[in-house]
């Protein structure tokens, strides 16, 4: 039996997929941004600044959980964003996760739009 | 690198090597606080709003929080962020406090000095004998604090344990205070831990507050 203080992997998948439209890079998360996919996503985030690419926008219409973990993460590649000249951009947050990053004030640290085209228009 | 608990027990300390006091006086809950700070960032445990889950029982090698994290991974019942801190305060601070004065003292940052006073009572104090480490967190936190940059997480979990020690007055200047308020306010959030840690302390303080207005003169 499964030890119930431990996430197992089929309950935190998380894929990520990415294309460049108008010089920025969209990546797109679906599934969970927690302790055990985090890390991922930072190194992910962390590839596309070193490649050149600091203006990035995270598509989290699929994404459906965010933990202390992920928010970190979230920070750091804004911080990693800003320190290359371009920023980290969030859309389209389910209600679920979009409560969390509004209690944990998130969404005034960062920019966050409602629709993936209003973040792609912004300046 | 200081763990959490290590760093704020250096800012605990004043120029003598005596503890500061804190806000309502609840110094258990920050370090249980900086513990699970410190095993969020090793990628031990996770939490959100509603609960605190080990993702990793791996020891870290740092006894301190070895301790914590083996408990927390035994632990069946769960949690949430601020179920954890009293549990760990209410169990495990007098440890954390010792070791983490003396890793301080092991890494040549403190020493630790018997006085008497009265000439019978023993004193025990923690001076300091390089101030750099100190220096650098409280320059660390003002350069945060003062500036409109996207913030490291782990500064602002740091943050997140002074201003509920009450110690962001130590650092800064009244106008400083002013100018830093929002984004003191902006980071309180952002570290759910730290966001707990100061919830708890501001409800001793106000538990304390009505305990002496209601008291009898």
């Amino acid at each position: 039996m499964r030890a119930p203080w431990r996430l197992s992997p089929e309950d935190a998948p998380l894929k990520i997929k990415e294309q460049t439209i108008d010089s920025v890079v969209v990546v797109s998360l679906d599934g969970r941004v927690d302790g055990s996919t985090a890390p991922d996503l930072e190194k992910y985030i962390s590839g596309v600044v070193e490649r050149g690419n600091a203006r990035i926008l995270l598509d989290c219409s699929k994404m459906d959980y965010i933990g202390s973990t992920g928010l970190r993460v979230m920070l750091v590649g804004a911080r990693k964003c800003q320190q290359g000249g371009g920023k980290l951009m969030l859309c389209t947050l389910r209600a679920t996760c979009k409560s969390v990053m509004e209690a944990s004030g998130f969404l005034t640290m960062l920019d966050y739009y409602d629709t993936r085209e209003s973040a792609l228009a912004a300046p | 690198m200081l763990t959490f608990a290590e760093e704020i027990m250096l800012l605990m300390l004043d120029d003598d090597g005596v503890f500061l006091p804190t806000r309502g006086g609840a110094v258990e809950y920050i370090l249980a606080g900086a513990v699970l700070m410190d095993l969020a960032f090793a990628n031990r445990i996770d939490n959100d709003l509603e609960q605190l889950t080990c993702l990793d029982a791996t020891p870290t090698g740092n006894p301190i929080l070895d301790q914590a994290l083996a408990h927390i991974a035994n632990t069946v019942e769960t949690k949430d962020t601020r179920g954890w801190i009293e549990t760990l305060a209410g169990q495990e601070t007098t440890e954390i406090r010792q070791q983490a004065l003396a890793r301080l003292i092991e890494h040549g940052i403190l020493e630790s000095q018997d006085k008497k006073f009265l000439w019978v009572f023993r004193a025990r104090r923690y001076p300091t004998i390089d101030g750099r480490v100190e220096r650098e967190v409280r320059l660390r936190i003002a350069d945060v604090l003062l500036s409109n940059d996207i913030p490291d997480p782990r500064d602002v979990a740091m943050i997140c344990l002074v201003d509920a020690c009450g110690f962001l007055r130590d650092i800064f200047s009244a106008r400083e205070i002013e100018r830093a308020a929002p984004r003191v306010e902006q980071f309180r959030k952002m570290d759910l831990i730290g966001h707990e840690v100061g919830s708890v302390i501001a409800e001793i303080e106000r538990s304390v507050m009505m305990a002496m207005a209601i008291s009898p003169h």
